[in-house]
Protein backbone atom coordinates (compact mmCIF):
# COMPACT_ATOMS: atom_id res chain seq x y z
CA UNK A 1 0.00 0.00 0.00
CA UNK A 2 1.44 3.41 -0.89
CA UNK A 3 1.41 6.35 1.50
CA UNK A 4 -1.40 7.96 -0.44
CA UNK A 5 -3.77 5.10 0.37
CA UNK A 6 -2.33 4.55 3.83
CA UNK A 7 -3.21 8.10 4.85
CA UNK A 8 -6.76 8.11 3.59
CA UNK A 9 -6.51 8.95 -0.12
CA UNK A 10 -7.89 12.21 -1.41
CA UNK A 11 -10.30 12.47 1.55
CA UNK A 12 -7.40 13.24 3.85
CA UNK A 13 -4.70 14.39 1.44
CA UNK A 14 -6.82 17.41 0.49
CA UNK A 15 -6.52 18.65 4.07
CA UNK A 16 -2.75 18.25 3.90
CA UNK A 17 -2.64 20.14 0.61
CA UNK A 18 -4.77 23.00 1.95
CA UNK A 19 -2.73 23.28 5.14
CA UNK A 20 0.51 23.19 3.14
CA UNK A 21 -0.87 25.87 0.81
CA UNK A 22 -1.95 28.09 3.74
CA UNK A 23 1.38 27.81 5.51
CA UNK A 24 3.39 28.51 2.38
CA UNK A 25 1.31 31.59 1.56
CA UNK A 26 1.75 32.92 5.08
CA UNK A 27 5.47 32.20 5.19
CA UNK A 28 7.61 35.34 5.09
CA UNK A 29 10.48 33.30 3.69
CA UNK A 30 8.88 31.51 0.78
CA UNK A 31 5.48 33.18 0.51
CA UNK A 32 6.81 35.83 -1.91
CA UNK A 33 7.41 33.11 -4.53
CA UNK A 34 3.62 32.89 -4.84
CA UNK A 35 2.90 36.62 -5.01
CA UNK A 36 2.00 36.58 -8.68
CA UNK A 37 0.71 33.06 -9.06
CA UNK A 38 -3.01 32.59 -9.65
CA UNK A 39 -4.81 30.59 -6.95
CA UNK A 40 -6.16 27.82 -9.21
CA UNK A 41 -2.74 27.18 -10.75
CA UNK A 42 -1.01 27.07 -7.39
CA UNK A 43 -3.54 24.65 -5.89
CA UNK A 44 -3.38 22.48 -9.01
CA UNK A 45 0.40 22.37 -8.71
CA UNK A 46 0.37 21.53 -5.02
CA UNK A 47 -2.35 18.87 -5.32
CA UNK A 48 -0.30 17.12 -7.98
CA UNK A 49 2.96 17.64 -6.12
CA UNK A 50 1.73 16.17 -2.83
CA UNK A 51 -0.15 13.35 -4.58
CA UNK A 52 2.91 12.39 -6.59
CA UNK A 53 5.19 12.42 -3.52
CA UNK A 54 2.84 10.08 -1.67
CA UNK A 55 2.25 7.73 -4.59
CA UNK A 56 -1.17 9.12 -5.56
CA UNK A 57 -2.66 9.46 -9.03
CA UNK A 58 -0.10 11.95 -10.32
CA UNK A 59 3.45 11.90 -11.40
CA UNK A 60 5.80 14.76 -12.00
CA UNK A 61 8.76 14.01 -14.17
CA UNK A 62 11.99 15.78 -13.29
CA UNK A 63 11.69 17.67 -16.57
CA UNK A 64 8.22 18.98 -15.60
CA UNK A 65 9.56 20.03 -12.20
CA UNK A 66 12.55 21.73 -13.78
CA UNK A 67 10.31 23.70 -16.15
CA UNK A 68 7.94 24.69 -13.32
CA UNK A 69 10.75 26.06 -11.17
CA UNK A 70 13.35 27.28 -13.64
CA UNK A 71 12.48 30.97 -13.41
CA UNK A 72 11.79 31.09 -9.68
CA UNK A 73 15.41 31.34 -8.48
CA UNK A 74 14.76 28.99 -5.57
CA UNK A 75 17.67 28.91 -3.11
CA UNK A 76 18.80 25.88 -1.05
CA UNK A 77 17.53 27.64 2.13
CA UNK A 78 14.09 28.09 0.66
CA UNK A 79 14.01 24.50 -0.53
CA UNK A 80 14.85 23.40 3.03
CA UNK A 81 12.14 25.67 4.39
CA UNK A 82 9.57 24.14 2.04
CA UNK A 83 10.64 20.66 3.15
CA UNK A 84 10.32 21.68 6.76
CA UNK A 85 6.82 23.14 6.20
CA UNK A 86 5.66 20.03 4.38
CA UNK A 87 7.15 17.69 6.97
CA UNK A 88 5.43 19.58 9.80
CA UNK A 89 2.16 19.56 7.87
CA UNK A 90 2.33 15.83 7.21
CA UNK A 91 3.05 15.02 10.85
CA UNK A 92 0.34 17.41 12.02
CA UNK A 93 -2.11 15.47 9.85
CA UNK A 94 -1.29 12.12 11.37
CA UNK A 95 1.67 10.87 9.34
CA UNK A 96 4.28 8.95 11.28
CA UNK A 97 7.76 10.48 11.58
CA UNK A 98 9.20 7.52 9.64
CA UNK A 99 6.79 7.98 6.74
CA UNK A 100 7.33 11.75 6.72
CA UNK A 101 11.05 11.04 6.46
CA UNK A 102 10.40 8.79 3.48
CA UNK A 103 8.56 11.66 1.80
CA UNK A 104 11.41 14.04 2.63
CA UNK A 105 13.85 11.60 1.07
CA UNK A 106 11.66 11.59 -2.06
CA UNK A 107 11.72 15.39 -2.22
CA UNK A 108 15.45 15.45 -1.62
CA UNK A 109 16.00 13.45 -4.82
CA UNK A 110 14.41 16.39 -6.69
CA UNK A 111 16.55 19.08 -5.07
CA UNK A 112 18.77 19.55 -8.08
CA UNK A 113 15.86 20.25 -10.42
CA UNK A 114 14.02 22.60 -8.06
CA UNK A 115 16.90 24.64 -6.62
CA UNK A 116 18.02 27.04 -9.32
CA UNK A 117 20.02 29.56 -7.34
CA UNK A 118 23.03 28.89 -5.14
CA UNK A 119 22.66 31.58 -2.47
CA UNK A 120 19.97 33.79 -0.96
CA UNK B 1 -29.87 50.06 24.61
CA UNK B 2 -32.20 51.12 21.79
CA UNK B 3 -33.35 48.75 19.04
CA UNK B 4 -31.29 50.76 16.53
CA UNK B 5 -28.20 50.38 18.69
CA UNK B 6 -28.77 46.63 19.02
CA UNK B 7 -29.23 46.32 15.25
CA UNK B 8 -26.02 48.19 14.61
CA UNK B 9 -24.19 46.04 17.13
CA UNK B 10 -25.53 42.91 15.41
CA UNK B 11 -24.47 44.15 12.00
CA UNK B 12 -20.99 44.84 13.35
CA UNK B 13 -20.58 41.44 14.99
CA UNK B 14 -21.83 39.07 12.25
CA UNK B 15 -19.25 37.05 10.30
CA UNK B 16 -20.31 38.38 6.92
CA UNK B 17 -19.30 41.73 5.50
CA UNK B 18 -22.22 44.17 5.50
CA UNK B 19 -22.45 47.65 3.98
CA UNK B 20 -25.34 50.03 3.42
CA UNK B 21 -25.54 52.41 0.46
CA UNK B 22 -28.00 55.14 -0.33
CA UNK B 23 -30.38 54.28 -3.13
CA UNK B 24 -30.17 57.58 -4.97
CA UNK B 25 -26.43 58.27 -5.03
CA UNK B 26 -25.21 54.70 -4.27
CA UNK B 27 -23.01 56.18 -1.54
CA UNK B 28 -21.58 54.22 1.37
CA UNK B 29 -23.52 54.95 4.57
CA UNK B 30 -22.33 52.22 6.86
CA UNK B 31 -19.94 49.23 6.85
CA UNK B 32 -19.18 46.65 9.51
CA UNK B 33 -15.72 45.54 10.62
CA UNK B 34 -15.58 42.46 8.38
CA UNK B 35 -16.42 44.59 5.32
CA UNK B 36 -13.83 47.19 6.31
CA UNK B 37 -11.15 44.54 6.80
CA UNK B 38 -11.68 43.32 3.22
CA UNK B 39 -12.16 46.72 1.61
CA UNK B 40 -9.84 48.79 3.74
CA UNK B 41 -9.85 51.71 1.30
CA UNK B 42 -13.63 52.25 1.49
CA UNK B 43 -14.50 55.70 2.80
CA UNK B 44 -17.78 57.25 3.97
CA UNK B 45 -19.97 58.43 1.10
CA UNK B 46 -17.82 56.60 -1.44
CA UNK B 47 -20.00 55.60 -4.41
CA UNK B 48 -20.45 51.94 -5.35
CA UNK B 49 -19.07 52.62 -8.82
CA UNK B 50 -15.67 53.69 -7.49
CA UNK B 51 -15.58 51.11 -4.70
CA UNK B 52 -16.36 48.26 -7.11
CA UNK B 53 -15.50 49.47 -10.64
CA UNK B 54 -16.38 46.09 -12.16
CA UNK B 55 -19.89 46.06 -10.68
CA UNK B 56 -22.59 45.96 -13.36
CA UNK B 57 -24.84 48.76 -12.05
CA UNK B 58 -27.34 48.39 -14.89
CA UNK B 59 -27.82 44.68 -14.11
CA UNK B 60 -28.22 45.52 -10.43
CA UNK B 61 -30.84 48.15 -11.23
CA UNK B 62 -32.67 45.69 -13.47
CA UNK B 63 -32.82 43.17 -10.60
CA UNK B 64 -34.12 45.85 -8.24
CA UNK B 65 -36.81 46.85 -10.77
CA UNK B 66 -37.91 43.20 -10.80
CA UNK B 67 -38.02 43.39 -7.01
CA UNK B 68 -35.25 40.85 -6.53
CA UNK B 69 -31.69 40.85 -5.25
CA UNK B 70 -28.59 41.08 -7.39
CA UNK B 71 -25.74 38.64 -6.76
CA UNK B 72 -22.23 38.65 -8.11
CA UNK B 73 -18.78 37.42 -7.22
CA UNK B 74 -15.70 39.52 -6.59
CA UNK B 75 -12.15 38.24 -6.71
CA UNK B 76 -9.31 40.31 -5.34
CA UNK B 77 -5.98 39.87 -3.65
CA UNK B 78 -4.99 40.71 -0.13
CA UNK B 79 -1.24 40.39 0.04
CA UNK B 80 -0.53 37.16 -1.90
CA UNK B 81 -3.85 35.45 -1.11
CA UNK B 82 -6.72 35.54 -3.56
CA UNK B 83 -10.01 36.30 -1.82
CA UNK B 84 -13.30 35.36 -3.45
CA UNK B 85 -16.32 37.15 -2.03
CA UNK B 86 -19.95 36.47 -2.95
CA UNK B 87 -21.87 39.79 -2.98
CA UNK B 88 -25.63 40.14 -2.70
CA UNK B 89 -27.22 43.56 -3.20
CA UNK B 90 -30.77 44.05 -1.90
CA UNK B 91 -32.87 47.24 -1.99
CA UNK B 92 -34.89 47.76 1.14
CA UNK B 93 -37.02 50.43 2.76
CA UNK B 94 -36.04 51.52 6.28
CA UNK B 95 -38.51 54.02 7.76
CA UNK B 96 -38.63 56.76 5.17
CA UNK B 97 -35.27 55.91 3.60
CA UNK B 98 -34.52 53.48 0.77
CA UNK B 99 -31.19 51.70 1.21
CA UNK B 100 -29.11 49.19 -0.70
CA UNK B 101 -27.85 46.44 1.59
CA UNK B 102 -24.70 44.66 0.48
CA UNK B 103 -23.89 41.29 2.06
CA UNK B 104 -20.44 39.84 1.40
CA UNK B 105 -19.61 36.21 2.15
CA UNK B 106 -16.09 34.87 2.00
CA UNK B 107 -16.26 31.85 -0.32
CA UNK B 108 -12.51 31.64 -0.87
CA UNK B 109 -12.18 28.25 0.78
CA UNK B 110 -15.00 26.84 -1.31
CA UNK B 111 -13.33 28.05 -4.49
CA UNK B 112 -9.96 26.69 -3.35
CA UNK B 113 -11.50 23.29 -2.67
CA UNK B 114 -13.27 23.38 -6.03
CA UNK B 115 -9.93 24.07 -7.71
CA UNK B 116 -8.38 21.17 -5.86
CA UNK B 117 -11.21 18.80 -6.73
CA UNK B 118 -10.96 19.86 -10.37
CA UNK B 119 -7.23 19.24 -10.35
CA UNK B 120 -7.70 15.88 -8.67
CA UNK B 121 -10.52 14.88 -11.03
CA UNK B 122 -8.35 15.70 -14.02
CA UNK B 123 -5.57 13.52 -12.61
CA UNK B 124 -7.94 10.65 -11.94
CA UNK B 125 -9.58 10.94 -15.35
CA UNK B 126 -6.20 10.99 -17.08
CA UNK B 127 -5.14 7.92 -15.10
CA UNK B 128 -8.43 6.19 -15.88
CA UNK B 129 -7.90 6.88 -19.58
CA UNK B 130 -4.39 5.42 -19.42
CA UNK B 131 -5.63 2.37 -17.55
CA UNK B 132 -8.41 1.88 -20.12
CA UNK B 133 -5.90 2.17 -22.95
CA UNK B 134 -3.56 -0.35 -21.31
CA UNK B 135 -6.45 -2.66 -20.54
CA UNK B 136 -7.52 -2.57 -24.17
CA UNK B 137 -3.99 -3.40 -25.28
CA UNK B 138 -3.78 -6.29 -22.84
CA UNK B 139 -7.20 -7.52 -23.96
CA UNK B 140 -6.13 -7.30 -27.58
CA UNK B 141 -2.96 -9.26 -26.87
CA UNK B 142 -4.76 -11.94 -24.88
CA UNK B 143 -7.47 -12.26 -27.53
CA UNK B 144 -4.67 -12.96 -29.97
CA UNK B 145 -3.69 -16.04 -28.05
CA UNK B 146 -7.01 -17.32 -26.72
CA UNK B 147 -10.69 -17.29 -27.71
CA UNK B 148 -12.96 -14.73 -26.12
CA UNK B 149 -14.69 -17.29 -23.88
CA UNK B 150 -11.32 -18.37 -22.46
CA UNK B 151 -10.29 -14.73 -22.09
CA UNK B 152 -13.49 -13.90 -20.18
CA UNK B 153 -12.83 -16.83 -17.86
CA UNK B 154 -9.23 -15.74 -17.36
CA UNK B 155 -10.37 -12.18 -16.64
CA UNK B 156 -12.93 -13.30 -14.05
CA UNK B 157 -11.03 -16.06 -12.32
CA UNK B 158 -7.34 -15.57 -13.18
CA UNK B 159 -7.12 -19.06 -14.68
CA UNK B 160 -8.62 -20.94 -17.57
CA UNK B 161 -9.77 -24.40 -16.59
CA UNK B 162 -9.50 -27.07 -19.30
CA UNK B 163 -12.86 -27.48 -21.00
CA UNK B 164 -14.16 -30.28 -23.12
CA UNK B 165 -16.23 -29.04 -26.05
CA UNK B 166 -18.18 -31.98 -27.38
CA UNK B 167 -19.38 -30.55 -30.64
CA UNK B 168 -17.10 -28.16 -32.51
CA UNK B 169 -15.68 -27.76 -35.98
CA UNK B 170 -12.04 -27.10 -36.67
CA UNK B 171 -10.29 -25.81 -39.78
CA UNK B 172 -6.62 -26.46 -40.42
CA UNK B 173 -5.07 -24.64 -43.37
CA UNK B 174 -1.57 -25.29 -44.64
CA UNK B 175 0.26 -23.47 -47.41
CA UNK B 176 1.63 -25.72 -50.11
CA UNK B 177 5.31 -25.63 -50.94
CA UNK B 178 6.03 -23.46 -47.91
CA UNK B 179 9.67 -24.59 -47.59
CA UNK B 180 10.34 -23.26 -51.05
CA UNK B 181 9.02 -19.82 -50.06
CA UNK B 182 11.13 -19.86 -46.90
CA UNK B 183 14.24 -20.62 -48.92
CA UNK B 184 13.62 -18.16 -51.76
CA UNK B 185 11.81 -15.15 -50.33
CA UNK B 186 13.66 -12.52 -48.24
CA UNK B 187 12.57 -12.96 -44.59
CA UNK B 188 10.92 -9.53 -44.47
CA UNK B 189 8.88 -10.28 -47.60
CA UNK B 190 7.87 -13.70 -46.30
CA UNK B 191 6.71 -12.28 -42.95
CA UNK B 192 4.90 -9.45 -44.68
CA UNK B 193 3.10 -11.93 -46.96
CA UNK B 194 2.11 -14.18 -44.04
CA UNK B 195 0.99 -11.17 -42.06
CA UNK B 196 -1.30 -10.05 -44.87
CA UNK B 197 -2.69 -13.53 -45.46
CA UNK B 198 -3.29 -14.38 -41.82
CA UNK B 199 -4.83 -10.95 -41.19
CA UNK B 200 -7.27 -11.55 -44.03
CA UNK B 201 -8.10 -15.01 -42.63
CA UNK B 202 -8.66 -13.43 -39.21
CA UNK B 203 -11.12 -10.96 -40.68
CA UNK B 204 -13.03 -13.72 -42.47
CA UNK B 205 -13.01 -15.84 -39.29
CA UNK B 206 -14.32 -12.97 -37.18
CA UNK B 207 -17.01 -12.22 -39.71
CA UNK B 208 -18.27 -15.80 -39.64
CA UNK B 209 -18.02 -16.32 -35.88
CA UNK B 210 -14.92 -18.51 -36.00
CA UNK B 211 -11.95 -17.95 -33.74
CA UNK B 212 -8.34 -18.31 -34.69
CA UNK B 213 -6.55 -20.73 -32.39
CA UNK B 214 -3.05 -20.23 -33.62
CA UNK B 215 -0.72 -19.87 -36.57
CA UNK B 216 2.48 -21.83 -36.79
CA UNK B 217 4.59 -20.84 -39.77
CA UNK B 218 2.68 -22.29 -42.67
CA UNK B 219 -0.50 -23.36 -40.85
CA UNK B 220 -3.57 -21.51 -39.67
CA UNK B 221 -6.13 -23.06 -37.34
CA UNK B 222 -9.52 -21.75 -36.40
CA UNK B 223 -12.46 -23.19 -34.57
CA UNK B 224 -16.21 -22.67 -34.30
CA UNK B 225 -18.60 -23.94 -31.65
CA UNK B 226 -16.60 -23.07 -28.57
CA UNK B 227 -19.45 -20.83 -27.46
CA UNK B 228 -22.21 -22.90 -25.93
CA UNK B 229 -24.93 -21.29 -27.98
CA UNK B 230 -23.23 -21.82 -31.33
CA UNK B 231 -24.98 -24.76 -33.02
CA UNK B 232 -24.03 -23.76 -36.56
CA UNK B 233 -20.33 -24.42 -36.17
CA UNK B 234 -19.95 -26.61 -39.27
CA UNK B 235 -21.69 -23.98 -41.39
CA UNK B 236 -19.34 -21.31 -40.08
CA UNK B 237 -16.20 -23.36 -40.64
CA UNK B 238 -17.30 -24.52 -44.12
CA UNK B 239 -18.05 -20.92 -45.14
CA UNK B 240 -14.70 -19.77 -43.78
CA UNK B 241 -12.90 -22.51 -45.72
CA UNK B 242 -14.44 -21.61 -49.08
CA UNK B 243 -13.80 -17.90 -48.46
CA UNK B 244 -10.16 -18.57 -47.60
CA UNK B 245 -9.77 -20.40 -50.91
CA UNK B 246 -11.68 -17.70 -52.79
CA UNK B 247 -9.57 -14.96 -51.21
CA UNK B 248 -6.31 -16.70 -52.14
CA UNK B 249 -7.47 -17.41 -55.69
CA UNK B 250 -8.41 -13.75 -56.23
CA UNK B 251 -5.24 -12.49 -54.63
CA UNK B 252 -3.14 -14.79 -56.81
CA UNK B 253 -4.45 -13.10 -59.95
CA UNK B 254 -2.87 -9.77 -59.04
CA UNK B 255 -0.14 -10.49 -56.52
CA UNK B 256 3.58 -10.95 -57.19
CA UNK B 257 3.69 -13.99 -54.95
CA UNK B 258 1.03 -16.64 -55.31
CA UNK B 259 -0.03 -19.08 -52.64
CA UNK B 260 -1.78 -22.43 -52.72
CA UNK B 261 -3.35 -23.94 -49.66
CA UNK B 262 -4.75 -27.23 -48.46
CA UNK B 263 -7.55 -27.27 -45.96
CA UNK B 264 -8.84 -30.00 -43.67
CA UNK B 265 -12.02 -29.75 -41.62
CA UNK B 266 -12.81 -31.87 -38.59
CA UNK B 267 -15.85 -32.04 -36.35
CA UNK B 268 -16.20 -33.62 -32.96
CA UNK B 269 -14.84 -32.94 -29.52
CA UNK B 270 -11.78 -30.99 -28.38
CA UNK B 271 -10.25 -30.01 -25.10
CA UNK B 272 -9.30 -26.36 -24.88
CA UNK B 273 -7.08 -24.83 -22.26
CA UNK B 274 -4.41 -22.29 -21.57
CA UNK B 275 -1.10 -24.05 -21.26
CA UNK B 276 1.78 -22.48 -19.35
CA UNK B 277 2.03 -20.22 -16.34
CA UNK B 278 4.29 -17.47 -17.60
CA UNK B 279 3.99 -17.69 -21.35
CA UNK B 280 0.38 -18.42 -22.12
CA UNK B 281 -0.58 -20.54 -25.07
CA UNK B 282 -4.17 -21.43 -25.65
CA UNK B 283 -4.35 -24.82 -27.31
CA UNK B 284 -7.02 -27.22 -28.38
CA UNK B 285 -6.50 -30.89 -28.97
CA UNK B 286 -8.65 -33.91 -29.52
CA UNK B 287 -10.74 -35.73 -32.11
CA UNK B 288 -11.78 -32.73 -34.22
CA UNK B 289 -8.19 -31.49 -34.55
CA UNK B 290 -6.89 -34.94 -35.44
CA UNK B 291 -9.56 -35.38 -38.11
CA UNK B 292 -8.84 -31.96 -39.58
CA UNK B 293 -5.09 -32.66 -39.65
CA UNK B 294 -5.62 -35.99 -41.39
CA UNK B 295 -7.94 -34.39 -43.97
CA UNK B 296 -5.52 -31.56 -44.62
CA UNK B 297 -2.69 -34.03 -45.19
CA UNK B 298 -4.65 -35.65 -48.03
CA UNK B 299 -5.98 -32.42 -49.59
CA UNK B 300 -4.70 -31.19 -52.94
CA UNK B 301 -3.92 -27.56 -53.75
CA UNK B 302 -6.86 -25.28 -53.00
CA UNK B 303 -8.90 -28.27 -51.91
CA UNK B 304 -11.07 -28.44 -48.77
CA UNK B 305 -11.53 -31.92 -47.33
CA UNK B 306 -13.69 -33.23 -44.52
CA UNK B 307 -15.08 -36.57 -43.47
CA UNK B 308 -18.03 -37.26 -45.77
CA UNK B 309 -20.17 -38.57 -42.92
CA UNK B 310 -19.84 -35.27 -41.06
CA UNK B 311 -21.22 -33.23 -43.95
CA UNK B 312 -24.91 -33.99 -43.80
CA UNK B 313 -25.87 -30.41 -43.11
CA UNK B 314 -24.06 -27.80 -45.19
CA UNK B 315 -24.82 -24.15 -45.98
CA UNK B 316 -26.98 -23.58 -49.07
CA UNK B 317 -24.21 -22.41 -51.39
CA UNK B 318 -21.72 -25.12 -50.44
CA UNK B 319 -21.84 -28.67 -51.70
CA UNK B 320 -19.62 -31.72 -51.84
CA UNK B 321 -17.74 -33.09 -54.81
CA UNK B 322 -15.27 -35.84 -55.62
CA UNK B 323 -11.90 -35.55 -53.96
CA UNK B 324 -8.87 -34.89 -56.15
CA UNK B 325 -7.14 -38.07 -55.05
CA UNK B 326 -8.35 -41.64 -54.65
CA UNK B 327 -6.55 -41.86 -51.31
CA UNK B 328 -8.76 -39.13 -49.89
CA UNK B 329 -11.89 -40.73 -51.18
CA UNK B 330 -10.78 -44.10 -49.80
CA UNK B 331 -10.25 -42.44 -46.41
CA UNK B 332 -13.92 -41.46 -46.36
CA UNK B 333 -13.29 -37.80 -47.16
CA UNK B 334 -15.28 -35.48 -49.39
CA UNK B 335 -14.29 -32.17 -50.95
CA UNK B 336 -16.24 -28.98 -50.35
CA UNK B 337 -16.87 -26.42 -53.05
CA UNK B 338 -18.95 -23.31 -53.67
CA UNK B 339 -21.94 -23.80 -55.92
Amino acid sequence: MDLYEKYGGFGNINKIVMAFYDTLLDSEEIGPYFDDIEMGRLIDHQTKFVASLLGGPASFSNEQLRRAHENLNITPDHFDEMKSVLSDTLVAHGMSIEDAELVMAEIETRRSVIVTKEFS
Amino acid sequence: MSIEAINEQLLRSVGVGVALFTDDGHQLEFSNDVFSSWFAGATDNEPLATLFPELDLAAMQEAFDAESSYSTELKFRIKRRTLVVAQTFTRTQVSDQVLIVLECQNITRIRELESMIESYSNMVERNAREIRREKNQVEKLLLNIMPRAAYEEYKDFGVVAPHRHDNVSVLVLEFSDFSNYVNTLPPATLVSELNELFSAFDKISDLLGCERIRTTGDTYRCIAGMQDDDQEHLHAIAKAAVRFVRFLARRNTSSTHTWQCRIGIGTGSVVGSVVGNQKYVFDVFGEAIDTAMEARALAGDMEILARADSLRDLPENISTQETSTAAASKAGLAALCEQ
